[in-house]
């Protein structure tokens, strides 16, 4: 039987079972976040680390968790900040003569399964091509299915905005994979 | 590639996942929540630390002075006992002391009735025993003052007189 959120959210909030919570918690959360973020950072080691992160940080501040929000959605915003900083850090190590969209493409041809489609490699390639913001709307609403408005949350900006980010983002991966399909 | 939709294709994840990595994340997170737990760090505002140490200062003098009192006593305590032994008295002090209590026990008579104690206690003082005049304890300083102003006021010889009609009257009374 599924956990749920109050639960989970009870288990943390008193000392004495916060273990249990934090089991509980990655229990219910680790599948969507761990994949939230290897789209972002694509190298499977750094996603491990990043998701582990994110754990210790929702254990560390989950004090600061206020219940109008939806639990998943808090830890998205964890999981997203965690993830766009190990994607600088990773920018900052690579070698200054080379493009960081190169970089993250070749990311994702060494990171893929041996049988994986050319149009599933092509669409993650087209999504590394996105800029930041574009990328991270594109897959929290094409992959996870939130709603506008629980990503508005995360990402501080306007359902306008993202809908707008979204349209242009489906545009260019399509325009992409038209580009580079050869069959 | 002319027409291509990506709302109709598959969602799937291309990435190479490592065996057990949900067990291995969650061991690990377990492993770095758990002694922050156990091991909580107390940190103490300076202000607090300066004053819990002055406290201890202090407080380690006091018990240690206080600790001191008795023994300056015990250096005086040969005068204390030199004072407490019932040495013999002068006359005179025998008949001021009885004077004294007299005039107490009279203002008591005044203010309630009981005699019958400050009779004994005068003859406890006036046989020598170490039975102290408790009405002398009782008495309000204000009352004291009142005894010694009226003492002062006599002689040695009106004194000693007036203690030799006393001690008569303290007899008639008690063997009356």
């Amino acid at each position: 039987m599924k956990i749920k959120d109050a639960e989970i959210i009870t288990l943390m909030q008193d000392p004495r079972t916060q273990d249990k919570g934090v089991r509980a918690l990655m229990d219910a959360y680790q599948s969507r976040l761990y994949w939230h973020i290897r789209r972002i950072i694509v190298d499977g080691d750094l996603a491990q680390d990043t998701l582990q992160d994110t754990f210790i940080k929702a254990y560390q501040n989950f004090h600061q968790f206020k219940n109008d929000s939806q639990l998943y959605t808090w830890l998205y915003r964890i999981a997203t900040n965690e993830a766009l900083q190990q994607v600088n850090k990773m920018k900052k190590m690579q070698k200054t003569d080379e493009d960081p969209e190169y970089y993250m493409q070749n990311l994702v041809a060494d990171n893929m399964e041996g049988d994986a489609e050319e149009i599933q490699i092509l669409l993650q390639k087209a999504i590394q091509s996105l800029p930041e913001k574009q990328k991270l709307v594109f897959m929290m609403r094409y992959y996870d299915d939130l709603p506008y408005e629980e990503i508005s949350k995360i990402v501080d900006m306007s359902v306008g905005t993202l809908k707008t980010n979204y349209h242009y983002a489906k545009q260019k991966i399509e325009e992409y994979i038209k580009e580079n399909y050869e069959k | 590639m002319k027409e291509f939709d990506i709302e109709k294709l598959e969602r799937k994840n291309i990435y190479k996942v490592p065996d057990h990595v949900f067990e291995n994340i969650q061991d690990r997170v377990m492993h770095d929540v758990k002694p922050a737990r156990k091991a909580p760090i107390f940190k103490m505002n300076w202000a607090y630390a300066a004053a819990a140490s002055l406290a201890l200062i202090f407080g380690a003098t006091f018990v240690f002075n206080s600790d001191d009192t008795p023994a300056t006593n015990v250096g005086n305590s040969k005068g204390i006992y030199a004072e407490n032994k019932n040495e013999p008295k002068t006359e005179s002090e025998i008949a001021y002391e009885t004077l004294k209590s007299d005039v107490i026990s009279v203002d008591d008579n005044d203010q309630d009735s009981d005699i019958q104690d400050t009779k004994t206690d005068s003859y406890a003082q006036q046989s020598g025993e170490k039975v102290k005049a408790a009405p002398v304890k009782a008495v309000s300083k204000k009352e004291e003052k009142q005894v010694n102003e009226y003492l002062d006021s006599f002689s040695n010889s009106e004194i000693s007189e007036l203690a030799s009609n006393s001690t008569q009257d303290v007899y008639l009374d008690l063997y009356n």
